[in-house]
């Protein structure tokens, strides 16, 4: 962790700050849910790394997707990652959203989430416990570092397809495409 | 210009204008126009100068006078210019209305007759002008019909009931006196006992007070000012309650003379203070009541009943500071009262009539000059620092915290945050948050409702940040009726304790702002979405249900609400209705019968056979 | 020379207050038995929002933050810090007590224009709370210029200074009870965090802010609690000779704060204007009657 290095804080400040203020817009998605309060209470303490929940995807810029992913919840996963101000990481936890996980048969569930909205890194497991969280945490830092946190400009890059892909297995979305915008 | 050549223009406009209504509109309006700008061009030439002039020398044995001096020049100038801005902002709201002739010629009739009041040099003629201006505000509220009729009766009870007081009055004086002229029977007022003093003061007082619509005289003001025309409102919010003030300003600092009325009442309560008092309960109650409210002009209405508390609360005090501020808050509540009666009006005429605030919205979007002096207007009303408000309420807060009245200090303050409350609910349940699908055609506001609000707009900044531009003309009022000289400069008051360097503030909150936008100009710019990419938990916004405006302030809502029920309007209508129940049994008498009214003269007859055998008075 | 204090003053204003934000993050979380973020923390949050590209509503969701912010600069700027104060010659409390109120009108504006029941909801809970921490404050603030019989700040501190602190004297250790009582109120902590309450509306006005909106939002919190000790300190507690006691002071007054937050939940809008009306209006009423009737 090189927080403490004011080097790099005044060589790349906006890396840095976004490294070390990760803030999680607090969206309970399936099961994996359960495992982030003991993550950001007391007992393994989020906030010592800057990781915090964000009430509104407006103020976030970390998106945990945290279980099973079922139609009704993808509408609203895409809808808070499109509201979320850029740059902005998605991790994929556990492991329904990699590639089904338990329910790989189920008719209702999405097997993978990254060819809806892109998605930076993955934690595996079913529940990863919260020591899987800062490790998942660790390596989002590794990767901002090298510029390979990219998500959100792939997202961009190759929205219409990202589009169809959203509008062939949910149908007509109620809001507008988001870009090309400017 | 003189002056009964001043009056005679302005009634005579009135007439002309109501029978050029026959032949086109358009003439009809340029006219209308022409006269109040010309009316309003001659007064403000009148400035400085005091003159006197014979209206009609032996009306019933006494002279009529027209007399101009700094209150009347002030007075008259706020009347003049507020009733050319509301003409020029009636031309579009009354296009195609039927009667509008006669609403015209009413319009420029009240102008005329508040100008002779505020010109009149002896009681009589203030009397004759004040009825005109009495029975001419009732047709004007009353404009609509139904419950605009309704609230018209309310007044004019209320009112009649103050002017046959005047009348006593002015009775009283002539047989007292002699004289009617004001500055004589000040004279003779001040070698007279008190007793005198107080009578002429409670018969005048009482129509005063009722004008100006303090407590507890205030019921018939919410309902007239909402149901009037909206340019109409503006003038009587604007102009008409501050006739009242005018009168109590005659009557307590002319009439009776500084010394004599500061010094009246008795030792422990001096009449000052329970006139102060009644200010602060005026402050009080109808600026949360003004919060319950949900109809736009009825908010403005309760409003303008707490901010005349303000007023009475500034120019009872008895100190030079308090009447300046008195004096600046009724100039600055008359221009920012008036722009926000005409964005109500703006915005009913461009919606339909659409007034309750719980079904507009997000119309910032589509009225943005409209919504610009919404701001303007709320924040003088609110006292934002670069506002007019700003100062004049400064210079009573400054008056009542250092003249040792923190109790009043604090209510007037109160008021304040209560103001803040409704004018947020003003603006934000008209211009902000959600647009509904109904309201997304609706039209800017037309380009002569937009001169006045403009002009308007200038007035309050300008004083607000040249405050020395009112209150050099105040300082000459307050020095005419006995106070202490102020030290006034453009920016400001120097006074004993505490500068009110308007500048210095000024400079302060201009460099903050700066500061500020230079911050928020190193952050990355946000792009523009519009109101369907809101947060909804991840829905999309639900169309036409995201809009939070009913049950604004609930919380504070339903805690207040026991509190606030109007005791002295309920006192008035079961009055009423007491005196209809009397009057309906009285009515049983006649039953139509002509044997029944024999034996009501022969009852009568025997009775005083009776009375004349027993006692035998006569 | 003006100019220096000119900036250094907001300055100091704002690095004490991001040192707040930090301090509160850091006590809670040793109170909750965890080790917490470092001191700096909020400047890292902040810099991370200034470069994140957001959303913005229309120019008056532009202007109202500008402007809470701004309003927040001017109070600092009137306020003495220390024997810091710019602009002593002013009109002092009652153009602070003005700019207090102009800062909640900024951000309804922003709340306002964000189209979000979720803001316009919070907003409604800011004005009503505001109106129930201001019946005492101002009957605190009313009490202590009508002692002093002035209405300069740099006054009333130069009074304390000759003789004694105010809470220590009758009866204005009533006002200073009574503030004592608001002060969690004033600054927005608990119990009387309703305004943002994030697990109820949303964090309320601030539902829509994103990037720099948020950022500025955070550094006129930061501002807020600054003004709200900082003027416990200067009206109650005999205000400072130099900034180094004076903040001081301000780090004793925010520990009080801290402990009342971390041990209270957070009350509902109604039952905290009920509380606000009640004893703290109570206190502060008798200080007042006390004051005008003992005279000098």
């Amino acid at each position: 962790m090189d927080r403490n290095q004011l080097i790099k804080w005044i060589e790349a400040p906006a890396k840095m700050a976004h490294k070390y203020s990760l803030h999680a817009v607090y969206f309970c998605t399936g099961c994996g849910i359960i495992e982030i309060p003991p993550a950001i209470t007391a007992r393994w303490d989020a906030e010592r790394f800057g990781v915090l929940p964000a009430a509104t995807p407006r103020h976030a810029n970390l998106f945990l997707i945290t279980g099973y992913v079922s139609l009704k919840t993808l509408r609203a996963i895409i809808r808070t990652y499109e509201q979320m101000p850029e740059p902005k990481y998605s991790v994929g936890f556990g492991s329904c959203p990699i590639n089904g996980g338990m329910y790989w048969d189920s008719y209702n569930t999405i097997k993978h989430l990254d060819r809806y909205i892109p998605i930076d890194g993955w934690i595996a497991g079913c529940m990863p416990r919260p020591e899987a969280i800062f490790v998942a945490v660790t390596h989002l830092w590794t990767l901002i570092e090298k510029d390979m946190a990219d998500g959100y400009k792939r997202y961009r890059v190759h929205y219409s397809e990202y589009r169809a892909n959203q509008e062939r297995i949910l149908g007509a979305l109620e809001w507008p495409p988001l870009f090309p915008k400017e | 210009m003189n002056l009964n050549i001043l009056l005679m223009i302005a009634v005579g406009g009135s007439v002309v204008t109501y029978l050029l209504s026959s032949i086109s509109e358009r003439i009809r309006d340029a006219f209308a126009i022409l006269v109040t700008l010309a009316v309003a061009v001659a007064v403000a030439m009148l400035y400085g100068r005091t003159s006197e002039v014979t209206l009609w020398a032996g009306f019933l044995g006494n002279p009529l006078l027209l007399r101009i001096g700094p209150i009347s020049w002030l007075f008259a100038m706020t009347v003049s210019a507020i009733g050319c801005l509301s003409v020029v902002f009636s031309l579009k709201y009354m296009r195609g209305r039927e009667r509008n002739g006669f609403y015209y010629a009413m319009l420029l009739l009240v102008q005329a007759a508040m100008l002779g009041v505020t010109l009149s040099g002896d009681l009589l003629s203030l009397f004759i002008f004040w009825e005109i201006m009495s029975w001419s505000t009732f047709l004007l509220i009353s404009f609509n019909g139904g419950t605009a009729l309704a609230a018209g009766m309310k007044y004019f009870v209320m009112s009649i009931t103050g002017s046959l007081a005047m009348l006593v009055g002015v009775v009283f004086v002539l047989v007292s006196f002699n004289t009617l002229e004001i500055s004589t029977v000040a004279f003779a007022l001040s070698s007279a006992p008190p007793g005198y003093l107080w009578a002429v003061f409670l018969l005048f007082g009482l129509a005063f007070a009722v004008k100006s619509a303090i407590w507890p005289f205030h019921p018939w003001l919410p309902p007239a000012h909402s149901e009037a025309p909206s340019p109409f409102s503006a003038v009587l919010s604007g102009v008409l309650i501050k006739m009242g003030f005018f009168g109590l300003l005659v009557l307590m600092y002319v009439l009776i003379g500084r010394n004599d009325f500061l010094s009246l009442g008795w030792e422990v309560l001096p009449l000052h203070t329970i006139l102060g008092v009644i200010g602060a309960v005026t402050i009080l109650l109808p600026t949360f009541i003004a919060l319950l409210q949900t109809d736009a002009k009825r908010l403005l209405a309760w409003s303008t009943v707490a901010q005349a508390g303000y007023i009475i609360l500034g120019i009872s005090f008895g100190t030079a500071l308090g009447l300046a501020g008195g004096m600046l808050h009724f100039l600055s509540h008359a221009t920012f009262k008036a722009l926000l009666f005409m964005v109500a009006g703006a915005v009913e005429y461009r919606t339909g009539g659409i007034r309750d605030l719980n079904s507009l919205g997000g119309l910032i979007k589509r009225m943005p000059v409209t919504f610009a002096a919404a701001l303007v207007g709320a924040c003088g009303l609110i006292g934002v620092p670069l506002t007019n408000g700003f100062v004049s309420k400064w210079l009573i807060y400054k008056t009542l915290i250092l003249e040792g009245s923190p109790f009043l200090a604090f209510v007037a303050l109160i008021g304040t945050w209560g103001t803040i409350l409704y004018s947020y609910k003003f603006l934000h349940n008209i211009f902000l948050g959600q647009l509904p699908q109904n309201l997304t055609s609706v039209e800017p506001a037309p380009f002569s409702m937009r001169v006045p609000m403009v002009v308007l707009m200038a007035v309050v900044v300008l004083f607000g940040v040249l405050p020395g531009i009112p209150l050099t003309v105040i300082d000459e009022i307050g020095v005419t009726l006995g106070f202490s000289a102020l030290d006034v400069a453009p920016w400001g008051i120097v006074s004993e304790s505490g500068v009110v360097n308007m500048l210095n503030i000024s400079t302060a909150v201009v460099v903050s702002v700066l500061v500020a936008w230079l911050i928020f100009w190193a952050g990355k710019s946000g792009e523009r979405v519009d109101q369907a990419d809101s947060y909804a938990a991840g829905a999309a916004v639900p169309e036409g249900r995201y809009q939070y405006s009913m049950h604004f302030c609930d919380p504070l809502r339903r805690m207040v609400t026991p509190w606030l029920t109007d005791r002295v309007d309920a006192f008035y209508m079961g009055l009423t209705v007491w005196f209809t129940d009397v009057s309906d049994g009285l009515r049983r008498f006649y039953t139509g019968y002509v044997g029944h009214y024999v034996m009501y003269v022969v009852l009568f007859l025997s009775a005083l056979i009776f009375v004349e055998l027993l006692w035998s008075p006569w | 020379m003006q100019v220096l204090r000119l900036i250094l003053s907001p300055l100091a204003a704002l690095v004490i207050g991001i040192l707040f934000l930090g301090l509160s993050r850091k006590f809670m979380a040793r109170i909750q038995w965890r080790y917490g973020p470092p001191l700096y923390q909020p400047l890292i949050d902040i810099l991370r929002l200034f470069t994140q590209r957001s959303v913005s509503h229309g120019v008056v969701f532009d202007l109202g933050i500008i402007l809470t912010l701004a309003a927040s600069f001017v109070i600092v700027l009137f306020l003495p810090f220390g024997g810091l104060c710019p602009m002593s010659g002013s009109g002092g409390l009652l153009v602070v007590l003005y700019m207090m109120l102009l800062a909640p009108l900024g951000m309804a504006l922003t709340a306002g224009e964000s189209a979000n029941p979720n803001s316009s909801i919070g907003i409604s809970r800011w004005f009503i709370l505001a109106l129930g921490y201001e019946v005492p404050l101002l009957l605190v603030l009313l009490a202590v210029m009508t002692r002093y019989d002035t209405i300069s700040l740099v006054e009333i501190v130069a009074a304390q200074r000759s003789h004694t602190s105010s809470i220590a004297t009758f009866p204005l250790v009533l006002s200073g009870v009574a503030y004592l009582l608001i002060m969690p109120a004033v600054m927005g902590l608990r119990p009387f965090e309703v305004v943002q309450a994030p697990q109820e509306i949303s964090s309320g006005p601030m539902a829509e802010l994103g990037g720099r909106y948020l950022a500025m939002a955070t550094v006129q919190h930061a501002l807020s609690m600054f003004i709200g000790i900082s003027l416990f300190v200067n009206l109650l507690w005999g205000g400072a000779s130099n900034p180094l006691v004076f903040l001081l002071k301000m780090l004793v007054m925010f520990a009080l704060v801290l402990w009342v937050n971390a041990a209270f939940p957070r009350l509902r809008i109604d039952q905290a204007i009920r509380f606000l009306w009640r004893w703290p209006t109570f206190v502060a009423f008798v200080g007042l009657l006390l004051v005008v009737v003992i005279g000098d």
